[in-house]
């Protein structure tokens, strides 16, 4: 490199047995193709042998970048026998033992061997050059080879003069590049288990540069290696048995060694490492890597952020957001767009971070510019879906609506910069039926629907609730029997407790019992199998609570008992089934403090106790009413509480309310899905 | 949705066939095609897997409006040459996967029946669910308290990591690649994500023997299903100090800020689906392949294409503001950075020059 900074070539020169000469006269000879008379006037200026000076003529070619005039010059010598001397050489002497007479003889033999295997080193690079991969390979591996043949045990530290170390490294390195080049992979992973597993005394720099490139061949090449042989495997330690594991397993070992500080830093080994685990979604390992970093290598914000990332995709929400707090806090980088992103969206889910989420997104807003402008329908998405959230714990009545008129508006918006996002097209039809919208409701849903091509459950779903709410059962029915269809069994639960709810609507409710039934068998065959590993993570995710079927079935006897009611206590105590009703909804109040259907039956429930808990059933009711002012079942309760407690106009109210509530009821609450 | 499904006569595929019968598979394949593709006629079995004219022409018939359909005779040809078992005809029907899944999924909006394109996804999910047994695919995370071939027993006293408590206490961590298939007989729509996604799991097992006009196909469907523009991530840097940077952005915006990014968006929209982890998964992994992956410096329009590809995807995730999606696509777009053809880096190869030629 040294000689294209200061002018050019008239500076080379040659250097041997104490003596120098000029290059420009041996060169002036190549041009001429005179590699015989080159040769001659090397021997006689510096006193070398044949092979000596054949050797310094190739380099020089080399260097000049004149590689087929390397290659004549490096055909002159016959390496093979050069090879066979050498090993001869080293073989008289016993290995291992360094008495001084060796010495001498030994640090002559390695010269003689550094020499020939650079010959044949510059020769597989000059062949690289010329696409002739194959042919290079061959050579590189004569190198390894023959070194093999020479240091049976592995090449000794002390013993191995620096240029002849370095020109294994050199080949160790490079055989598996010229593999690759030539395509042929199954050499090439073997090349590479051969540099990394013998005992080459390699320094830092070489093996982890192997390593980094063995690396990619895992990750990327698409080829499939079979595990490292038996021979070399160590009882007790870990073997990888596949690509990943193998490139996950060589990352870490360099981050490792980073932190030992016997390598470099090289931020690409962490990239590598974020692509190999996030594909089998460790984010969680990723998180662990990158907190046991030295500090100083990412800045600290930056690590943070990439930390409340691995965390997220985790699922573990909590430890993310904390994290971003640090790094969206006034002195750090509180603009920062994805940081904001995220964080809204995180707090989106909570109605109690919500608030909070609302200050990240507005934020992120308004920093959405410039480059990032495109990301400004996703900002006020997420504002949308925050103050939605927000609502939820709203006060008062008039607070409650703002938000949830502002949310409506900050979607609205949004949709109109991203009018393909098919998430935010749903969020905005759920948002739209909690309005009672249901005619924009169901026109976003079915948009929904159309576009992700019924993939999604929950546009079935949400599908079949709009159109419950506008009364029109027997539709939401069959979209529910076309779901049903399209749905695997063991995600079929929400869908079923949708039918079955359907069926009590259309007073069908032995029906409706009926298909209770068919879902509280597939719950208990799902809590079976859920040990093995044989459903999909996806059903968790859609895992049907088995109290929600006990209190859709307590529901059910409960209205049932509103119109006969001797019928339904038969029924009750001729299945036993009361008890577990009664306590399925204690249950499920304590477990689910929030859950208003449990609010409202458990009202119902204290209120049949007795005048003297009517405060108890009234402050149940109001509660549920606090969460969800829509709900038609509360009011009606109310209503009923009131009207026997004498509170008449009170209760006409309620009952004024429930009804014209009813107009627009969905059979399941819309946040359900959402 | 419905009407359109696609069933398997045989959802299991045979066994695969042997070498006796595979000539005359290969024959029978062959007399199909150019019965349905009269300009590929001139095919024989010798040449079936290596004519540079099947690819082109094959794929601009699957791009036709109705060619999933249900009685296709190129889909049904397509079907029957992977049910033969015969490994090189399979390896051949799927180098058209990425432009099947890529016309499917597009065309799912659309409520077009699609049976035979369904039917062939189908097959090739069936070999897979056969071929995988019930199980699902799983890795080790490696510990590193733990000895490997690749490293001595860390931190402790080497040799005898197995025997010190803390090694013994850490069981290794189990992580699902993907998990346990079930049989399908039909595509139902909320199966659609996976069945596909599997399909595109076997091209990946397979992509050292694809060809790149396939895994150029490949990047642009990604680009489709993305159903977002990357280009502004061309220039992608991140942290701070962007002060210069936004000025010259700004700039840039003005231009951009005219009417046509509406129109560009709404061209655009055609074939976004649901990126959900099932398809996303092999989709970055196929596409670490076209970016990353051995000699790719040679194809350089198959770079540029997975480049683009990564960098809408990269856009999408931000989009659906997906930490699963936004840490690895971010990592293909940084390497993606590194290998490019244009920097360059030292050959660590090459020997030191010097001017002094030395023994």
């Amino acid at each position: 490199m040294g000689s294209t900074e200061h002018g050019r070539v008239s500076v080379r020169e040659f250097q041997a047995n104490g003596s120098r000469m000029a290059a420009s006269e041996v060169e002036a000879k190549l041009d001429q193709g005179n590699i015989q008379e080159a040769e001659d006037s090397l021997r006689e200026g510096l006193s070398l042998n044949f092979e000596e000076a054949r050797a310094l003529l190739g380099k020089l070619e080399y260097q000049r970048g004149n590689v087929e005039g390397a290659l004549r010059v490096f055909d002159g010598i016959d390496l093979q026998a050069a090879i066979q001397r050498l090993q001869s050489s080293f073989s008289e002497k016993p290995p291992g033992k360094k008495g001084h007479a060796h010495t001498e003889s030994a640090s002559g033999s390695q010269h003689a061997a550094s020499l020939v295997l650079e010959a044949i080193y510059l020769k597989a690079k000059s062949l690289q050059k010329l696409g002739k991969f194959i042919e290079a390979a061959n050579n590189c591996k004569r190198i390894l080879d023959s070194v093999e043949k020479i240091f049976y045990q592995g090449i000794p530290n002390i013993q191995v003069d620096n240029k002849l170390q370095e020109i294994v490294s050199h080949a160790v390195e490079l055989l598996p590049e010229l593999w690759k080049q030539a395509g042929c992979y199954d050499e090439a992973i073997s090349a590479y288990r051969r540099a990394l597993l013998s005992q080459w005394n390699l320094d830092n720099d070489y093996c982890g540069r192997i390593q980094k490139s063995f690396v990619m061949f895992l990750l990327y090449s698409g080829v499939e290696a079979s595990p490292p042989s038996l021979a070399v495997q160590i009882e007790g330690s870990y073997v990888p048995k596949n690509n990943l594991e193998e490139a996950i397993l060589l990352l870490m070992v360099l981050l490792r060694k980073f932190s030992l500080g016997k390598m470099k830093w090289d931020p690409s080994v962490m990239e590598h490492l974020t692509f190999a685990l996030s594909i089998c979604s460790q984010t969680s390992t990723l998180a662990k890597q990158i907190e046991e970093l030295m500090p100083g290598v990412y800045h600290r914000i930056d690590c943070w952020n990439s930390l409340a990332f691995c965390y997220s995709g985790a699922g573990q929400n909590d430890c993310a957001l904390s994290l971003l707090r640090k790094s969206l806090h006034k002195h750090e980088r509180p603009n920062d767009l994805t940081s904001l992103l995220l964080a809204a969206r995180i707090c989106s889910s909570d109605p109690h971070l919500a608030a909070e989420g609302v200050i990240y997104a507005q934020r992120a807003v308004n920093n959405a510019r410039d480059q990032d402008e495109h990301l400004k329908g996703v900002a006020l998405r997420m504002l949308g879906l925050c103050l939605g959230k927000q609502s939820k714990v709203a006060s008062s009545d008039s607070e409650r609506s703002r938000l949830h008129s502002k949310a409506l508006e900050s979607l609205v918006a949004a949709i109109k910069l991203e009018p393909n996002n098919s998430d935010l097209i749903f969020e905005l039809a759920v948002h739209y039926a909690q309005h009672r919208n249901l005619s924009a409701a169901l026109r976003s849903a079915r948009n929904f629907f159309n576009q992700t091509g019924g993939s999604m459950l929950k546009s079935w779903r949400l599908l079949a609730l709009i159109l419950s709410a506008q009364q029109r059962f027997s539709e939401a029915e069959v979209v529910t029997d076309a779901a049903l269809d399209q749905t695997a069994r063991w995600e079929q639960g929400p869908l079923l407790r949708l039918k079955a709810k359907l069926k009590i609507s259309q007073s069908r409710p032995m029906d409706a019992i009926e298909t209770y039934r068919f879902l509280l068998a597939l719950v208990q065959a799902q809590k079976k199998s859920f040990g093995s590993s044989q459903i999909s993570s996806k059903v968790l995710d859609d895992k049907i609570n088995e109290f929600d079927i006990w209190h859709g079935l307590a529901n059910l006897y409960a209205s049932l008992s509103r119109w006969k009611d001797a019928e339904i206590c038969v029924l009750f105590e001729g299945r036993g089934e009361n008890d577990e009703a009664l306590l399925a909804t204690i249950n499920g109040i304590l477990l689910e403090p929030n859950h208003v259907p449990c609010k409202i039956l458990m009202g119902g429930m204290i209120q049949r106790l007795g005048p003297k808990f009517f405060c108890a059933a009234r402050s149940a009711l109001s509660d549920a009413l606090r969460i969800e002012p829509t709900n038609r079942m509360a009011w009606h309760c109310l209503g009923l509480l009131n009207k026997q407690d004498g509170r008449i106009s009170e209760a006409a109210d309620c009952f004024q309310a429930a009804y014209m509530l009813e107009e627009s009821d969905p059979i399941e609450s819309f946040s359900s899905i959402l | 949705m419905s009407g359109d499904e696609a069933t398997t006569p045989s959802a299991t595929p045979k066994p695969s066939a042997t070498a006796a019968d595979s000539p005359l598979k290969l024959k029978t394949a062959v007399e199909a095609l150019s019965s349905i593709v009269p300009t590929l006629s001139k095919l024989t079995p010798a040449s079936l897997t290596t004519s540079p004219d099947l690819y082109p022409q094959i794929s601009a018939l699957l791009r036709q409006p109705n060619s999933g359909a249900g009685d296709n005779n190129l889909c049904r040809w397509l079907y029957d040459t992977f049910q033969s078992g015969v490994g090189d005809l399979q390896l051949l029907v799927l180098r058209f996967i990425p432009i099947i899944a890529g016309v499917y999924l597009s065309r799912v909006a659309d409520r077009k029946p699609q049976a035979g394109f369904e039917a062939v996804l189908l097959a090739v999910y069936a070999h897979e669910t056969t071929s995988r047994a019930g199980k699902p695919v799983s890795i080790t995370i490696p510990d590193l308290t733990q000895p490997s071939v690749y490293h001595e027993g860390s931190v402790k006293t080497s040799g005898k990591g197995t025997g010190t408590p803390n090694s013994a206490a850490t069981e290794p961590e189990t992580a699902v690649v993907s998990p346990a298939l079930e049989p399908h007989g039909t595509v139902r729509s909320t199966r659609r994500a996976r069945i596909v996604g599997v399909a595109l799991e076997l091209f990946y097992a397979k992509i050292g023997q694809m060809p790149v006009s396939s895994k150029i196909d490949f990047c642009e469907f990604c680009k489709v299903w993305a159903g977002q523009d990357g280009e502004m991530y061309k220039e992608f840097e991140e942290g701070g100090e962007k002060t210069e940077e936004e000025e010259e952005e700004g700039k840039k915006e003005e231009e951009e800020e005219g009417s046509d990014v509406a129109v560009e968006k709404k061209v655009k929209v055609e074939g976004r689906v649901p990126l959900c982890w099932e398809l996303l998964q092999p989709v970055m992994r196929i596409l670490g392949h076209c970016l990353l992956g051995p000699n790719n410096n040679k194809e350089v329009e198959l770079f540029e294409k997975a480049n683009e590809a990564c960098r809408s995807l990269f856009s999408r995730s931000m989009h659906d503001v997906n930490p699963k999606a936004i840490l690895p696509m971010r990592s293909l777009m940084r390497l993606s950075k590194t290998v490019m053809p244009n920097n360059d880096n030292l050959d660590p190869t090459e020997l030191p020059f010097s001017d002094v030629i030395s023994l």
